[in-house]
């Protein structure tokens, strides 16, 4: 069962740092200081960063989103029980701040779904029936609110296609879509500054690997 | 006025330091260890309200600058330590040193759990996961099937309900959402055990207590099963499924704030019987038709949950007599309808209700010989509960309810015809508190009032129990309670000149839980009181009814369950010691009853291999013998029949994401099983009285079945329905 979900972890999205510091908002700084640190691998010190802005900006759902995604992503690659529980809890924590300030947001329920998916990967015998349906539904939600946006393509596409070769099924159906998502990458507009905005270097190497 | 001119001091000082420090940055720095001394790496440092702060390293240090002044809040957070937090001016920020306590607040804090068993995905009392109930293999998705590999639970084939620590099964109550349930069980010959009536799937959570529950459960003596509904089903879906024995048809839908599920089932045991007969001699194998929908709506503050069942079967065949070499025929039409509504939200901030009713008819059509039995049972139950929650420590239930029964039978023979019945109403009223006093202690206390109009008869029963935490992951708790339960219909029909029965539950239980295993062992001592007694063979019209019955129960539980130590494999173990005995019904003496035997073992283990996409299940269960009364010896259940034992095996083969072929076979290694002994009316020439043994109607079940889910995104299956 781990060896459906292929990892998500290049779906992170780092913003630019172009402009000068001085025309920053302090909230502008910090966010660009925590994509900052990591994108040089220190995602933790970015996750503790982004708590910070989370308690300075309290209506704001990206910095609990951020928090949440770090932490999902990070499980991914984690053995040990203790700590995949104390990350995965910590970031349905933040996943649901998130949701609560935000709602019916298709990014969310993307990262929703990856949640799930962490607890899969981990333990495919415990979690694998249980949480199946959740992550179906989680990704066909999405694609109702957003059938446009390349992340909840992408996530959606994976998905079955995990699925697909985990019963050695052919994937060849699936990779239209991921080309499709690629597609998108390139036009998806973001609604605002820092929303999520990466995953097309990710979708090119899942076509490279499973579709040639 | 000294506190005014303190205040003004501060006022002035930090004036001065704001127009002195306004542009200069301050840094902020210190370690953060654990109590023992050992640094903690990655922890949260930073100035509440503001963007400053830093992770501490390797070496728990952390060091950042600031341009806030003044007094601030530092605040430092770290997964599974409590968030410390420190008021002080900047300036004094320097080579803090500060130690982080363990968290032991909400995982942690102690459990009631004396007399408990709960199946959830939640609660870390958790026994079971909601899964189990379909991935067992001695169950055969029937949640009953489940429980009865829990201890406290004894081994009872040839009935399949609930026996509970040497009661019988009519001293347990299901209950669906907090309604009770009348008519929990299918209908089924004397030798095939019953299985529960509503399908498995549709319930996320399952409590089975063995004693000692809330006083929000009234009219029970032994033991109660809590069910709960799904609260929203996670897709819409259809699903088709074919089985040996029968088929089914199911589909969810779901809307913005609603779902419904509908699922039907046919079942017809003929083919199978053609295919593999078994001891009974069937002019009609059992057939049933069933329906249930299951219909949610979300509100703002709460939801509304409407749950309805229908049902009807029957069957028709010869029972093996020892008096009589033709045997008797005996047939059955049933017709079960069962509904249940209930809502439950928040009233206010600390207020929350949960109210509910259920009603059920149930119409049996029992064919014996040349005789006609109709029994007409019409059931309703009304229930409302308000909690409050006065602080995180203190919490308070009250609620009252309603029982309502009205039972008759008609009874048609060639010579004569009767009607009898009876009408019942119990009013109920029950308050309970959750005191926390502390995370290692806690304490629940209640009472239950009880008015019965058949009786006019007042019951009051206190129940208590309280739990405190030995160590880091165990803990011991104390439970006490009466309880009282009106007989059942098969001695009010005749009767209501009595009074209602009594239990007194004294427990103690030990829990261990880490790391996913859970041990638990809990020692227990039941007193009945105010059993009935009768006077003739079987309870009848003519009888001589008394309350003048007792007995007692006491014993040993165990359970340990592991799904950590070996890889893809997760098992549990119960054990069971029983010593009970009673004197009632007609027990010249007080005996140990047939349905109660003294050990009991479960053995339950899942297998999942990858490389098959399969999962494979072993059941063993295990009871040791059984009384019954031989008569061609002096005494009453004097004797005892031979060991129980059963192997089950089932193999859930995924073919597809959306399509699962399932194999069980019950008592794969065919032990012949024994539950007792018939002895003629009249002994024989030589002055010997012959027996029959009692036998299952066959050793051995075998199930095929083929599940197939249809979902818009083709990922859903149902496993979980198996």
């Amino acid at each position: 069962m781990k060896k459906i979900v292929i990892i998500l972890i290049a779906i992170i999205s780092f913003q630019g740092i172009s402009q000068s510091s001085e025309t920053k908002t302090k909230y502008q700084q910090g966010m660009l200081k925590a994509f900052d640190l990591w994108q040089n691998n220190q995602s933790l010190e970015a996750a503790n960063m982004f708590e910070r802005i989370a308690i300075a900006e309290p209506d704001n759902w990206l910095p609990p989103f951020y928090i949440a995604q770090i932490n999902v992503f990070n499980s991914f690659s984690e053995k040990d029980k203790t700590t995949v529980t104390a990350q995965l809890g910590k970031a349905r924590d933040f996943l649901n701040d998130a949701m609560a300030l935000s709602k019916d947001n298709p990014e969310i329920m993307v990262l929703e779904a990856q949640w799930y998916t962490a607890w899969v990967v981990f333990d495919g015998m415990q979690y694998g029936m249980k949480y199946s349906p959740k992550i179906a539904e989680l990704y066909q939600k999405a694609m109702q609110l957003a059938p446009e946006n390349p992340r909840v393509v992408l996530g959606n596409t994976e998905w079955q296609m995990g699925s697909a070769q985990f019963f050695g099924q052919p994937v060849d159906k699936y990779c239209p879509e991921i080309e499709r998502a690629i597609a998108l990458f390139d036009t998806f507009e973001p609604e605002g500054e820092f929303y999520p905005r990466g995953g097309k270097d990710y979708a090119e190497s899942v076509l490279a690997k499973t579709c040639k | 006025m000294n506190q005014f001119k303190h205040h003004f001091f501060i006022f002035m000082f930090l004036s001065i330091a704001i127009t002195s420090e306004a542009f200069s940055q301050q840094t902020i720095s210190g370690t953060v260890t654990q109590v023992n001394g050992l640094p903690i790496s990655g922890a949260n440092v930073y100035l509440d309200g503001t963007y400053d702060g830093d992770s501490t390293n390797e070496l728990g240090s952390f060091s950042f600058e600031t341009t806030e002044t003044g007094v601030q809040t530092l605040s430092i957070s770290f997964v599974s330590y409590e968030t410390f937090m420190m008021a002080a001016s900047v300036n004094d920020m320097n080579d803090l040193s500060i130690q982080l306590k363990e968290d032991v607040n909400s995982l942690d804090t102690v459990v009631i759990t004396a007399g408990t068993f709960e199946a959830s995905d939640n609660s870390k009392v958790s026994v079971l996961k909601p899964l189990d109930v379909v991935t067992t293999a001695s169950a055969l998705g029937d949640f009953v099937g489940a429980i009865q590999t829990l201890p406290g639970t004894t081994t009872v084939a040839e009935d399949g309900r609930l026996f509970v620590r040497g009661g019988d099964a009519g001293e347990t109550q299901i209950y669906i959402d907090g309604i009770r349930v009348f008519t929990p069980y299918s209908p089924t010959t004397n030798n095939t055990p019953t299985r529960g009536r509503y399908s498995p799937f549709l319930f996320d959570g399952i409590t089975f207590s063995t004693g000692g529950y809330s006083a929000e459960y009234g009219q029970a003596l032994s033991s109660v099963l809590l069910l709960s509904t799904v609260d929203e089903p996670d897709q819409e879906k259809t699903e088709i499924s074919l089985m040996t024995v029968g088929g089914g048809l199911g589909n969810t839908q779901k809307w913005e704030k609603s779902s419904l599920s509908v699922n039907a089932s046919y079942i017809n045991l003929a083919p199978y019987i053609a295919l593999l007969p078994d001891r009974n001699n069937w002019q009609k194998p059992y057939e049933t038709i069933s329906g249930e929908a299951v219909f949610r709506q979300h509100f703002e503050k709460g939801i509304l949950k409407i749950y309805s069942a229908f049902d009807t079967s029957n069957f028709q065949l010869d029972y093996e007599d020892i008096n009589d070499p033709e045997g008797v025929n005996f047939s059955l039409k049933n017709n079960n309808f069962y509904s249940n509504a209930s809502y439950s939200g928040d009233l206010s901030s600390s207020w929350k209700i949960q109210t509910g009713g259920s009603f059920t008819t149930a119409k049996d059509k029992i064919g014996i010989g040349n005789d006609n039995i109709i029994d007409t049972e019409n059931s309703a139950h009304l229930k409302l509960k308000l909690k409050k929650r006065f602080s995180n420590r203190y919490k308070l239930n009250i609620g009252v309810d309603q029982l309502i029964t009205d039972f008759e039978e008609e009874y048609v023979s060639e010579t004569f015809s009767e009607s009898y019945g009876f009408n019942n109403n119990i009013s109920g009223i029950f308050a309970e508190g959750d005191i926390i006093f502390s995370r290692k202690f806690a304490m629940k206390v209640g009472a239950r009032g009880e008015y019965s109009g058949l009786f006019d008869e007042y019951t009051v029963s206190p129940r208590v129990s309280i739990a405190y935490k030995t160590g880091k992951s165990s803990q011991l708790s104390l439970a006490y309670g009466d309880f009282y339960q009106q007989p059942g219909s098969e001695i009010l029909k005749f009767e209501t000149d009595l009074k209602a029965r009594k239990t007194q539950h004294y427990i103690l239980n030990y829990q261990y839980s880490a790391n996913n295993r859970i041990f638990r062992a809990e020692a227990y001592r039941k007193q009945y009181n105010g059993l009935i007694t009768y006077n003739t063979p079987t309870p009848e019209f003519s009888s001589n009814y008394t309350n003048n019955g007792d007995g007692y129960a006491q014993g040993i539980d165990l359970f340990f369950r592991d799904d950590e130590s070996i890889k893809n494999i997760d098992y549990w173990v119960s054990y069971s010691f029983l010593d009970t005995k009673r004197k009632y019904q007609n027990f010249p003496i007080e005996a140990t009853p047939s349905f109660a035997n003294t050990h009991n073992l479960s053995v339950v283990a899942k297998y999942w291999i990858e490389d098959w996409k399969s999962q494979i299940g072993f059941s063993y269960n295990y009871g040791s013998s059984r009384t019954y009364t031989d008569l061609n010896r002096p005494g009453f259940l004097q004797d005892k029949t031979k060991d129980y034992n059963s192997l089950s095996l089932n193999w859930a083969y995924l073919l597809s994401q959306q399509q699962i072929l399932y194999f069980s076979i019950n008592n794969a290694l065919g032990f012949t099983n024994v539950n007792g002994y018939q002895y003629a009316d009249a002994p024989n020439t030589n002055g010997v009285y012959n027996r029959r043994a009692l036998l299952p109607a066959a050793d051995q079940f075998f199930f095929v079945g083929f599940f197939w889910s249809i979902s818009d995104d083709g990922t859903d299956n149902q496993l979980d329905k198996l």
